[in-house]
């Protein structure tokens, strides 16, 4: 449980970091679903293992289910909204003639 | 202190390269930090919730989980509208 844990903790600070470190938006957003994706799934493990299937661990499924489904959602969002701030409106590009 | 609460004080070191991300990046890095702290906020409370060993305190990073979501998107959202 502890080694769990200290895993978890260790990955969410790394994730911190390269979202700090890393130079253009696009670069923080890896390192942003890797913390919806890795971390929560190391506490819960290590919350399964202390206190077995209770009320408290589906609570804390829901949570991590919340994170790990709405996680890709957000980023894609901010990808989208990151690229419309650095290259304009997407839109369809004129068919070129042949 | 247990496990949980001393983890719990760990995950918010992670608050300080965020924050100094929100404070001097542009706006839309600032929001891939900000999401970021709401992620480390969540897994925080639920940290403590075990640590408390309060079943009550469970309900809230479930809550935190979702609001978090649903602010990212409206920001996305004005940000890229508007900027």
């Amino acid at each position: 449980m502890d080694v769990l844990l200290g895993v978890a903790v260790a990955v969410e600070l790394l994730c911190c970091l390269g979202v700090a470190l890393m130079t253009n938006v696009y670069d923080r957003l890896h390192y942003l679903s890797a913390s919806t994706a890795v971390g929560p799934f190391l506490i819960l493990a290590a919350l399964l293992v202390r206190e077995g299937l209770s009320s408290q661990t589906f609570d804390a499924i829901a949570t991590v289910a919340i994170l790990f489904v709405a996680g890709p959602i957000l980023v894609h969002a901010t990808a989208r909204a990151a690229r419309r701030i650095d290259f304009g409106r997407p839109g369809v590009r004129p068919r070129k003639e042949l | 202190m247990n496990a949980f609460t001393i983890a719990a004080l760990a995950l918010l070191a992670g608050y300080v390269p965020l924050g100094i991300v929100v404070l001097r990046a542009r706006e839309i890095d600032a929001l891939v930090a900000l999401e970021a702290c709401g992620v480390i906020a969540t897994l925080c409370l639920m940290c403590l919730g075990e640590g408390f060993h309060r079943g009550v305190y469970f309900d809230v990073p479930v809550i935190a989980a979702a609001t978090t979501w649903i602010g990212g998107l409206v920001f996305a959202r004005f940000l890229g509208r508007y900027l």
